[in-house]
């Protein structure tokens, strides 16, 4: 047995991965009455991030955390579990079940739609992957049994067949089999001795006894790491592999793993285990010609496996060789891996990308740079494999991700060109706002043009709050008289702060609290059912005063308060992000104008 | 190369002869619809039609207003949009409200998946009024330039880059671009897009990659990002082969290296291809701080694709996109409208309504951060030649044969863009060109001009190298005006 010391480093540096790889959403569990829930959905994260993992090699990118329409967070493992409870998605589909799972995440039902589509993406194929990952592991020990059995032990377990375990716990968790706390409890802990077998390992413990399968691992390292050493006996030439016999002990083990992974690699496209993964329900492919395109998108998928195969899984990443899924991913037999692509397209985790860099803390590139608490072994692996990412030629063809569908589904139909111009319908001119009449006064003032404002004005405190309304009514003003009834037409009289009119303060006020609460649910069902809150207001209203006045107000505060803070995009930030306690500070703030500006506190509490 | 080669070259054929050497004038037009800031796609949602609201307060304030016309564009109706997209997808759009998703039905569900709607493109309060608002734009600047009233039609609210055929995407829902274009085909015979949105321009590319009637130029940054097309070795497909151009870029792109690949690729596109119409998409968000874009490009640089595409006197239909921190995008909006009805805006703002959105600056342009560049010189280069290269491939076009007469005036983009600032129109001779850098080239130059036309088309990326400089000089102008 290694020492505590090491089994409390792994244990923490196995948390410190969760939150690191996947990303999911283990909320702080201080009470001590959730603890086991919480344990039971940071092992569900775990094996999801793996998952994910491995499936983003395939080129399915899924951004993690799963966010709704209207920024809310949605907690996978909560959705999964309340699935498998009511029987599974089919179940629940079939049976209407949707709206009670919908409730009891606490969400909105219009939000139905949504959440099936996530359960779609995320989780059938996740489904898929558990069941087939469980397959695995039963050939893969078996086999190791079989080669070993000279030995005293069957194997060492390493990790990954120990998250497979987890696995088996969490399925049988879900599926309400065994409610019983004690089992995750006790996976946790032979997780824990596994992760110490890892690290006993890796400090080069005296473990002899056991050594054959770290052995193997250790030796292969060994090659990778020495390709040229003289101490290492010449391995055969490839061709000679299927025929070797004996000399390398671990040699030959090597050999074993790798047939037997292969061949499970190359049947699996043909077995469709990975093709449920990330298939749609067949509704999706009811179109024949959609199903041309969504397969040709994904093409060339395969291609990137390489580079993304070695960020994948953190927790095999120091066992280079040792087989089970690392290796198993590692031999991208591409012929196959071109036609399992085929099948395995999914359409909307493309689009998804563009989500993911609104976070840019999720991307995936990120991650791997970003990453503040990895494992020693993990930094230097993965670092170099970013550089190498990012450094990569973009010209080449590795780099490709997708390719132009053609069809008749995609291109437009251009008319060859006759060499006579058709005729345009002149509807499209629309209607003409400016100039008013055709001999305008454009002319006239052309000095004008392009002006910006000027320098210095006699108001008492320059650049205040109350020097900006001013110069701004000014030149509204001004327009107005320029622009006649023009301004209306533009709406210029539904632009900037003069919106809050049309509001009583008492709405206001009301306004701003909601803002305030910052309660995602309350703000959702803020924005869509304004007439919750208020009388007469339109969601139409809500959307103007928010940019007109509210962020106006917001930003106007800003400028003068912490003017360093606006160097990103604040004024657009998710509400979840304000800052707390400059609110006390502002009211001691010598701009004293500004206080009576912004009469409403609430802005105050905001950064 | 010295800024006087690209006068050589610029003048090569594909200026209207309307204009004559009047480089200065254009007449722009303008759509916008008044309603367009209230359409909103969801708490939380980059995407802020807002920002079309904020761009025209600006160009407003700043009086552009006076040099050109303003219409409020005609709306598409479902029958226009068809032209282009699927006819179950534009039922699908014109039917979809939120208020019938809320009603739960499969059959729904389903058509959100099919058509790719639901998180990036949600459904909102007025989508489709919203689409055909932004596609009617882009289809009125269209007729615009077919009739020959306008030289430049702006559409801030069109550019909506990634709809596909029967497909949303990337928050586009109906493909704006493609209907002008298609518009602009009745007329004209060949048509460029460039796309210097920092997303690729897929949904485009894609209608016309099997064409050799729309060259499509897209650049972009490319590898682990959305939408994840664009690869340089896609060209196109059938007889459009070779008529779609990539420029894959990395992170940090700054001004001068964006420059230096823009303007050896649009004028090696601009002399073999000799469009009739160029259409220019405009997408903010390959500036600088961008919310969701990775580039680091001035309002300066950014607006400099449009003078250099400006400069060729090509009827030009300029359009918006992405951008996604919204005061710049405004900023960037408004400077190229500026830019495109030859005003150089002063930097401090005038006073609008949304003033505050500017602070704590107020001013006009902002400073590119000090982000890495990670794209390497050895990367641009050999992009640069790849490119030139596929273009050189293509035919010259058929019907305009490839003019070696050297042209008798000279008109050089760069004096065009000094030209906007002074009150009179006049010849580039080099005189007050603020620059120390233009020594060095003196000799490079001359022999240049001496060698007409002809030998700058056979130089390629090797003078390109030499175009860097020139961005000196325009940052020197631009601190002094």
């Amino acid at each position: 047995m290694a020492n505590e010391s090491s089994v409390d480093r792994v244990e923490a540096e196995t948390f410190a991965e969760y939150r690191g790889n996947g990303g999911c959403v283990v909320e702080e569990h201080a009470d001590s009455g959730d603890y086991d829930k919480a344990k039971q959905k940071s092992l569900f994260c775990q094996i999801f991030s793996v998952y994910l993992k491995e499936d983003c090699g395939k080129g399915n990118v899924r951004p993690i955390p799963v966010v709704l329409g209207d920024g809310q967070l949605v907690d996978l493992y909560q959705l999964f579990s309340l699935v498998k409870e009511n029987g599974g998605y089919d179940v629940v589909s079939r049976k209407g079940l949707w709206d009670s799972v919908i409730v009891e995440l606490g969400l909105e039902i219009h939000f139905l739609a949504s959440i099936k589509l996530i359960y779609d993406k995320y989780l059938i194929g996740f489904e898929g992957w558990l069941t087939k990952t469980l397959d695995l592991e039963k050939e893969f020990r078996s086999l190791l049994c079989l080669n070993l059995k000279d030995k005293d032990d069957c194997f060492v377990p390493f990790k990954s067949s120990n998250i497979i375990k987890h696995i088996d716990l969490v399925n049988q968790k879900i599926d309400g089999i065994g409610d019983d706390d004690k089992m995750v409890t006790d996976a946790v802990k032979e997780e824990d001795d596994c992760c110490m077998e890892i690290s006993a390992e890796e400090f080069n413990s005296r473990k002899r006894k056991r050594e054959s399968l770290s052995g193997m691992v250790h030796w292969t390292r060994h090659i990778a790491k020495h390709p040229i050493d003289p101490a290492t006996v010449p391995l055969p030439e490839p061709s000679k592999w299927k025929d070797y016999k004996g000399g390398q002990d671990f040699f030959l083990q090597l050999l074993k793993a790798r047939d037997i992974l292969s061949v499970r690699k190359h049947a699996a496209p043909g077995s469709g285990s990975s093709s449920q993964k990330v298939k749609m329900h067949p509704a999706m492919y009811e179109d024949p010609v959609a199903l041309g395109h969504q397969s040709s998108k994904k093409l060339r998928c395969s291609e990137r496996l390489p580079v993304s195969v070695k960020s994948r899984c953190s927790c095999c990443n120091s066992f280079h060789g040792n087989g089970n899924k690392c290796s198993l991913e590692k031999t991208p037999a591409k012929p196959n891996g071109v036609s399992e692509k085929k099948k395995s397209a999914a359409k909307p985790d493309v689009t998804e990308k563009k989500k993911s860099a609104a976070k840019p803390d999720v991307t995936e590139k990120k991650k791997s740079t970003a990453k503040p608490d990895v494992t020693e072994k993990e930094k230097s692996t993965a670092k170099p494999d970013v550089a190498v990412k990012e450094k990569s030629d973009p010209t080449s063809d590795d780099s490709r991700e997708k390719i132009v569908s053609v069809g008749h589904r995609f291109q437009v139909e251009v008319p060859e060109w006759t060499g006579v111009a058709s005729e345009s319908d002149s509807k499209w001119l629309g209607t003409q706002i400016w100039p008013v009449k055709d001999d305008s006064k454009a002319t006239t003032e052309t000095d004008l043009v392009g002006r910006g404002r000027r320098g210095k004005c006699r108001c008492k405190v320059q650049r205040s709050v109350d020097c900006v309304r001013f110069h701004i009514a000014e030149n509204r003003m001004k327009l107005k008289l320029e622009l006649g009834s023009v301004f209306y037409r533009w709406r210029f009289d539904q632009m900037g702060e003069e919106v809050s009119l049309r509001w009583t303060a008492e709405e206001e006020k009301k306004f701003k609290d909601a803002m305030g609460l910052n309660i995602p649910s309350q703000n959702k069902s803020f924005w869509n059912k304004p007439s919750k809150y208020f009388q007469k207001k339109t969601r139409k209203d809500m959307v103007n005063y928010y940019f007109n006045v509210y962020l106006i107000q917001l930003r106007s505060y800003q400028n003068r308060v912490t003017p360093d803070a606006v160097d990103s995009d604040d004024d657009e930030v998710e509400f979840g992000s304000f800052g707390d306690g400059f609110g006390r500070k502002a009211i001691k703030h010598p701009y004293m104008e500004f206080m009576e500006c912004s009469e409403n506190t609430q802005c105050f509490d905001f950064e | 190369m010295g800024s006087g080669e690209m006068g050589v070259a610029e003048s090569d054929g594909a200026s209207l002869p309307s204009i004559g050497t009047d480089a200065m004038k254009r007449r722009v037009t303008y759509f916008y619809e008044p309603t367009i800031g209230d359409y909103y796609y969801g708490q939380g949602h980059p995407m802020k039609p807002h920002r079309i609201r904020m761009a025209h307060n600006l160009v407003i304030h700043y009086a552009l207003h006076r040099r050109m016309q303003i219409n409020r564009p005609f709306l598409a109706g479902p029958e226009d949009i068809r032209r282009f997209h699927a006819d179950d997808y534009v039922d699908f759009l014109s039917s979809v409200s939120p208020e019938i998703l809320s009603e739960n039905s499969h059959s729904h569900y389903r058509q959100l998946k099919r058509f790719n709607v639901g998180e990036d493109c949600p459904v909102f309060d007025g989508l489709f009024p919203f689409c055909q608002a932004s596609a009617g734009g882009s289809i009125g600047a269209a007729v615009r330039l077919n009739r020959g009233d306008a030289d430049i039609a702006i559409n801030w609210a069109g550019g909506l880059h990634h709809a596909k055929k029967a497909e949303a995407s990337g928050f586009c829902y109906v493909n704006d671009i493609v209907l002008g274009i298609l518009e602009l085909l009745k007329v004209h015979r060949r048509v460029v897009y460039v796309d210097i949105d920092v997303h690729h321009g897929d949904g485009v590319e894609e209608a016309f990659y099997t064409t050799d009637r729309v060259m499509t130029v897209s650049f972009h940054k490319f590898g682990d990002f959305f939408p994840g097309t664009g690869h340089i070795k896609d060209t196109g497909v059938g007889s459009g082969k070779d008529y779609a151009v990539n420029v894959p870029l990395n992170d940090g792109m700054d001004d001068e290296n964006f420059r230096a690949l823009f303007r050896p690729i649009m004028q090696k596109v601009m002399d073999v291809y000799q469009p009739d119409a160029v259409v220019l998409q405009c997408g903010a968000d390959s500036l600088s701080g961008d919310r969701l874009g990775c580039f680091n490009l001035s309002v300066k640089g950014h607006a400099d694709c449009l003078r250099f595409l400006r400069s060729f006197n090509v009827p030009l239909m300029v359009l918006g996109g992405g951008g996604y921190t919204v005061r710049n995008v405004a900023r960037c909006w408004c400077y190229e409208t500026a830019v495109a009805v030859g005003v150089e805006p002063s930097n401090k703002l005038p006073y609008n309504e949304y003033y505050e959105y500017f602070g704590p600056d107020y001013t006009l342009h902002v400073e590119p951060n000090n982000m890495e560049n990670l794209n390497t010189p050895k990367d641009m280069e050999k992009i640069r030649n790849m490119l030139l290269e596929q273009i050189s491939r293509l035919p010259h076009a058929p019907s305009a044969p490839f003019q070696t007469t050297p042209p008798t005036v000279q008109v050089s983009e760069e004096e065009d863009e000094d030209m906007d600032m002074r009150p009179k129109p006049r010849i580039w001779n080099g005189e007050d060109y603020d620059s120390e850098d233009d020594d060095e080239y003196e000799d490079e130059k001359a022999s240049i001009r001496s060698s007409g036309l002809t030998a700058h088309m056979r130089r390629s990326a090797v003078d390109m190298e030499e175009d860097k400089p020139d961005v000196k000089p325009d940052v020197h102008s631009s601190s002094s005006s």
